[in-house]
């Protein structure tokens, strides 16, 4: 199914967390919300489930209207970040709960739940207590308890969180299976980008209540609309330099080293801009050489990961194979660039 | 309307209509029932008009002419419509009457040998001298000791006796007449003039006072602090025994004070072979009254501060304790800088909430000495029951005792909102996260 | 606690303080069996004599067991009446978008400090005014209203720590708002319900002046009236009898006690949670 959000708008009080959002949830897709804490990512969420009431605009699953629907009647599956599963019923009758309250036979029940079972890879667990559980296989019981009466669109908020590293990984790739495997549309809430990377087909990422630009995982990282979104992606993070336009050139360090400006459409002269350049970006063998000094260096097994610093005091990152070894620090370095892998960002922040 | 709203609207009615009914009702009408003259006699519905001999004696010595008080006070025997339904319904002799009814309606007799016999000369006047004797008194007419509903009755009926009195008078005399209660502020004078008052406000500081200090604050303390350092068996067995008072039934844990006290208690049974003299400790003196009252109240209230002080210092971070120990604290040293300090807020909570319940609270003495010896251990809340609740007079003073009672509703209220501070109200009123 | 203090100083000072505490609760048990001769310490013959009053009624007093069974009324009564009107409202005010929620728990919170007691005076004229004086369900109903405020009060708390989420997915999984408070809430507060009925039930069957004042007539007497009547009534000055009466009577509190301790000290700490 498709969920659109229409100019929707949200208050608490006096204050306007969101205003005016539009966002499509393209049927069948996985989409992320991505954002800092205290973005809105998880207000749009229970907006979409029905938990808070819109306060302008609407709220359409597929053609229909749902903006003053009740919850409980906009059939969408919720996986909370607590997982929230009833402390006092067993994995079965918590699954079957959904089924219960709209008073289904006691025998579909039975097939229903352990089907979904079967697809969550819990159908051993059904006479636990939520409790007798370890935090994955919770997971699962959230998700099958959230499916099994095929929701129109299934919500996640944070489900990762609450999960060790190595289960993190996992279920990352189950939770990213199983909707494949059902074809349903999903929204996925997260303030992790690798999360939001590697399990969705588009990302939304959020600022203060405001979508900043929706795309694939690939391209927002390639192509970022402004600078909040290109440090949001990547780890390690990428980092800013400052530079100026000079007779169609970029100007870094004062002039000391300068290249032609790599897109078509140029700002006119004296333009302050912002170059932005990932740590794999800046490496030893590009042409535009950019010297510094050595000022951190950290090892990460595989990789090092190395921070320099220009004589400006602005600090460039790298990151690099330690098969060809570990450079010390207070190394004096000449790294460099390539003009067409730069990032421009323009002295607001949006990308040229 | 929302729909969480219209069941929050059924959820919370049944509770709204109880506490409105008789928790909020009865604080109102504390305050207005003080404002009457309330009692057993006046009754609590409305009352009557009614003269009575006592009320004619009283109003002699007021400015009242002995004719005109012995003119309302005359009876007199008529033969009226009223008067023969009175007899017939008495079950009189029918004949008899039905030629009274002919005959003689509207016939006026002085006095009753005269209506006596002027029946034996009628023609079906009855057999014996007993019959004619019971038939007579339902044919009497008299203000004095008749129930008149309503004023304009009992007005008529006075005008009706021709009696001279003057407009003022009558007002008067009406006024004297009403059985039922008025408005009146007479308790709160009767309160502030009443040597009985100023008795009663200081007994009720010394029982607050020492009850809270020596015991729901003081010895609360010595008990949470001292279970804190024992092994947690002991110190489950203490803090069990102490939470005995608290839960035994009142009457029962008073029995048991008495039969420790009384005069072949088990005290004296101690006590008598060391040579003190039989007595009963309880009620001898004003003394012992006291410190018995003190310890009644005392082993039930130090509980309740030992359970919340108990838990403050359990919350201590138990590092902070062993730092102290290592840093060279001496037992008093850890109690005075570590374990108090924690303990602000718990004595302050529990000084609050004691002092109100002490205040009010009148049960344990009530069971126990019931005020006495005479009334030196007669506490205000104490007052304000027996007033209106239980005397040894049986007119129960409902005005009176209401009146007493407000002064403890109004402490108690204000003494409720300082209690608001002690909770973070904003937090407790946060938004329900679903709107719906 | 810390092993760097000795404990026999506070254990000896705690064991001197607690002996009244001790003699009159082993000597309640003691005496009901035996008897003991004027001027004596210990008992000397054993008896159920003092027991007597389970088979025979004592003169000018009620029946026992009819006196028992007013009292089980009574307390239960007033605890199923607390518990279903205090887990409903405590639920509103914790968790439902009512208007004026924050005046009814203001008020909640005033009233739960609040001596009810100084209303007796008021409470024994409306229930004359209304009919309900001398009824069981008058004093049901007046200790059930006056219990109220720390009931919701202590309802509310339960219900506040119940995570959000859990109705949230109550909601979702499509249960209306009535069924996710009986189906998934209430099961969740089942500590609280427990420590309130039991505090209700024994604060019910403990209860001694509003019973007295509200419903004084024999047919609707309740164990506390009995007991006091007994004593007040100078034919027969008895205190093993009255021990007796009284242990037939302390007892079912005090197993009830022995049971949910731990549940109780919250609410005997004030209702606070802490």
């Amino acid at each position: 199914m498709e969920i659109i959000l229409e100019d929707f708008t949200k208050r608490f009080g006096d204050v306007t967390v969101i205003e005016k959002m539009n966002l499509k949830i393209r049927e069948g897709e996985m989409l992320a919300l991505l954002g800092p804490s205290g973005c809105g990512k998880s207000t749009t969420l229970f907006t979409i489930c029905g938990i808070h009431r819109v306060d302008g605009g609407r709220v359409l699953f597929g053609e229909k209207d749902v903006s003053r629907v009740a919850a409980q009647q906009r059939n969408v599956g919720v996986v909370f970040q607590s997982y929230a599963l009833y402390p006092h019923m067993s994995v079965f009758e918590n699954i079957a709960f959904p089924l219960t309250v709209r008073k289904e036979n006691k025998n579909t029940i039975r097939e229903k739940v352990a089907e979904i079972a079967e697809l969550v890879h819990i159908g051993e667990l059904l006479e636990r207590r939520p409790e007798q559980l370890s935090g994955g296989q919770q997971q699962r019981v959230a998700l099958a308890r959230a499916l099994v009466r095929k929701p129109g669109i299934l919500l996640l908020d944070e489900p990762l969180a609450n999960l060790d590293a190595k289960l993190r990984l996992e279920m990352r790739s189950e939770i990213r299976r199983i909707q494949l495997e059902t074809r349903i549309s999903a929204v996925l809430v997260t303030h992790d980008q690798v999360e939001a990377m590697s399990m969705s087909d588009r990302i939304a990422i959020m600022k203060e209540g405001e979508i900043l630009q929706v795309a694939s995982p690939t391209e927002m990282y390639q192509q970022p609309v402004n600078d909040f979104v290109a440090g949001f992606l990547g780890n390690p993070p990428i980092a800013f330099l400052n530079a100026l336009v000079q007779d169609g050139k970029i100007d870094v360090l004062n002039g000391k080293i300068q290249f032609d400006f790599p897109r078509n459409a140029k700002p006119s002269n004296s333009t302050k801009i912002r170059l932005g350049i990932r740590p794999e970006h800046y490496q030893p063998n590009n042409p535009i050489q950019i010297p510094g000094t050595i000022s951190f260096v950290e090892t990460q097994g595989r990789e090092n990961l190395y921070d320099v610093k220009l004589e400006d005091g602005s600090i460039l990152r790298s990151i690099q194979s330690s098969a060809f070894g570990t450079i010390e620090k207070n190394s004096q370095v000449s790294w460099g660039v390539q003009p067409d892998q730069l990032l421009i960002f323009d002295q607001a922040g949006n990308s040229i | 309307m929302s729909l969480s709203a219209k069941l929050g609207y059924v959820f919370i009615a049944p509770a709204l209509v109880l506490v409105a009914v008789f928790f909020l009702t009865p604080v109102v009408l504390t305050g207005i029932f003080s404002f009457t003259n309330m009692s057993t006699a006046t009754g609590i519905t409305g009352g009557a008009y009614q003269i009575t001999p006592s009320l004619l004696r009283d109003l002699s010595g007021n400015g009242f002419e002995k004719k005109t008080l012995d003119t309302i006070g005359t009876e007199s025997y008529q033969v009226s419509q009223a008067t023969l339904q009175v007899a017939r319904e008495a079950g009189s002799h029918l004949d008899l009457l039905s030629e009274l009814e002919a005959d003689h309606l509207g016939s006026n007799f002085k006095n009753r040998r005269e209506f006596e016999r002027f029946l034996k000369k009628l023609q079906n006047r009855p057999r014996s001298t007993r019959e004619l004797k019971s038939t007579s008194p339902h044919f009497k007419k008299s203000l004095i000791n008749e129930r008149f509903e309503t004023e304009i009755d009992l007005r008529n009926s006075l005008v009706e006796m021709q009696a001279n009195l003057s407009e003022e008078q009558l007002n008067t005399l009406i006024q004297a007449a009403y059985t039922g209660w008025i408005w009146t502020t007479d308790n709160f004078h009767k309160m502030v003039i009443l040597p009985e008052t100023k008795q009663i406000l200081f007994n009720t500081i010394i029982y607050v006072t020492f009850t809270l200090l020596l015991f729901n604050v003081g010895f609360a303390l010595v008990l949470a602090i001292a279970t804190f350092y024992l092994p947690k068996g002991q110190a489950g067995v203490f803090r069990a025994l102490w939470l005995l008072p608290r839960i035994s039934p009142s009457v029962l844990y008073v029995v048991l004070w008495k039969w420790l006290t009384w005069d072949t208690g088990f005290l004296n049974a101690i006590l008598n072979p060391l040579g003190v003299a039989q007595r009963n400790w309880m009620l001898d003196t004003t003394l012992n009254a006291w410190f018995f009252v003190v310890l009644i109240n005392g082993f039930i209230g130090a509980s309740m501060g030992m359970i919340l002080f108990s838990s403050a210092i359990t919350a201590i971070p138990k590092p902070l304790l062993y730092a102290s120990e290592v840093d060279g604290a001496n037992r008093w040293q850890q109690i005075r800088f570590i374990i108090l300090p924690q303990l602000k807020w718990p004595i302050l909570f529990v000084t609050v909430y004691q002092c109100l319940s002490l205040l009010t609270s009148f049960e344990q003495i009530l069971l126990s000495t019931d005020g006495g010896p005479g009334s030196s251990t007669e506490v205000w809340a104490l007052a304000a029951y027996h007033s209106a609740l239980d005397n040894y007079w049986g007119n129960l003073q409902y005005g009176y005792g209401a009146a007493l009672a407000l002064v403890l509703v109004i402490i108690g209220v204000i003494m409720s909102f300082i209690f608001l501070r002690f909770f973070r109200f904003q937090e407790l009123v946060r938004q329900p996260r679903i709107e719906q | 606690m810390s092993q760097n203090f000795k404990n026999w100083p506070i254990l000896t000072g705690l064991v001197l303080a607690t002996v009244p505490i001790v003699l009159m609760y082993s000597y309640l048990v003691l005496d009901t069996v035996t008897d003991t001769k004027p001027g004596s310490i210990f008992p000397n013959s054993f008896t159920l004599e003092h027991w007597r009053f389970l088979y025979e009624d004592i003169e000018g007093k009620a029946n026992i067991w009819q006196v028992t069974l007013n009292t089980l009324v009574f307390a239960s009564s007033v605890m199923l009446l607390v518990l279903s009107v205090s887990s409903t409202a405590g639920y509103a005010l914790s968790r439902l978008n009512i208007p004026f929620r924050r005046e009814f728990l203001a008020g909640v919170l005033i009233l739960h400090a609040f001596p009810s007691i100084t209303l007796i005076i008021a409470i024994f004229l409306i229930l004359q005014l209304i009919g309900l004086y001398n009824t069981l369900i008058g004093v049901i109903i007046v200790m059930t209203s006056l219990q109220l405020p720390l009931g919701i009060w202590i309802m509310k708390g339960f219900y506040d720590s119940v995570p959000w989420e859990i109705e949230m997915a109550g909601l979702q999984d499509g249960a209306s708002r009535f069924t996710v408070w009986y189906r998934l809430v209430l099961p969740q507060v089942r500590p609280g319900i427990i420590a309130l009925g039991v505090f209700s039930f024994l604060s019910g069957w403990g209860e001694y002046i509003l019973p007295t004042v509200l419903a004084p007539a024999n047919n609707v007497q309740v164990l506390s009236g009995y007991l006091a009547s007994l004593i007040a009534d100078d034919r027969n000055f008895e205190f093993n009898l009255f021990k007796s009466v009284g242990l037939f009577y302390a007892t079912p509190v005090v197993i009830m006690y022995l049971f949910f301790q731990d549940k109780l000290m919250n609410i005997y700490g004030g209702g606070t949670k802490g």
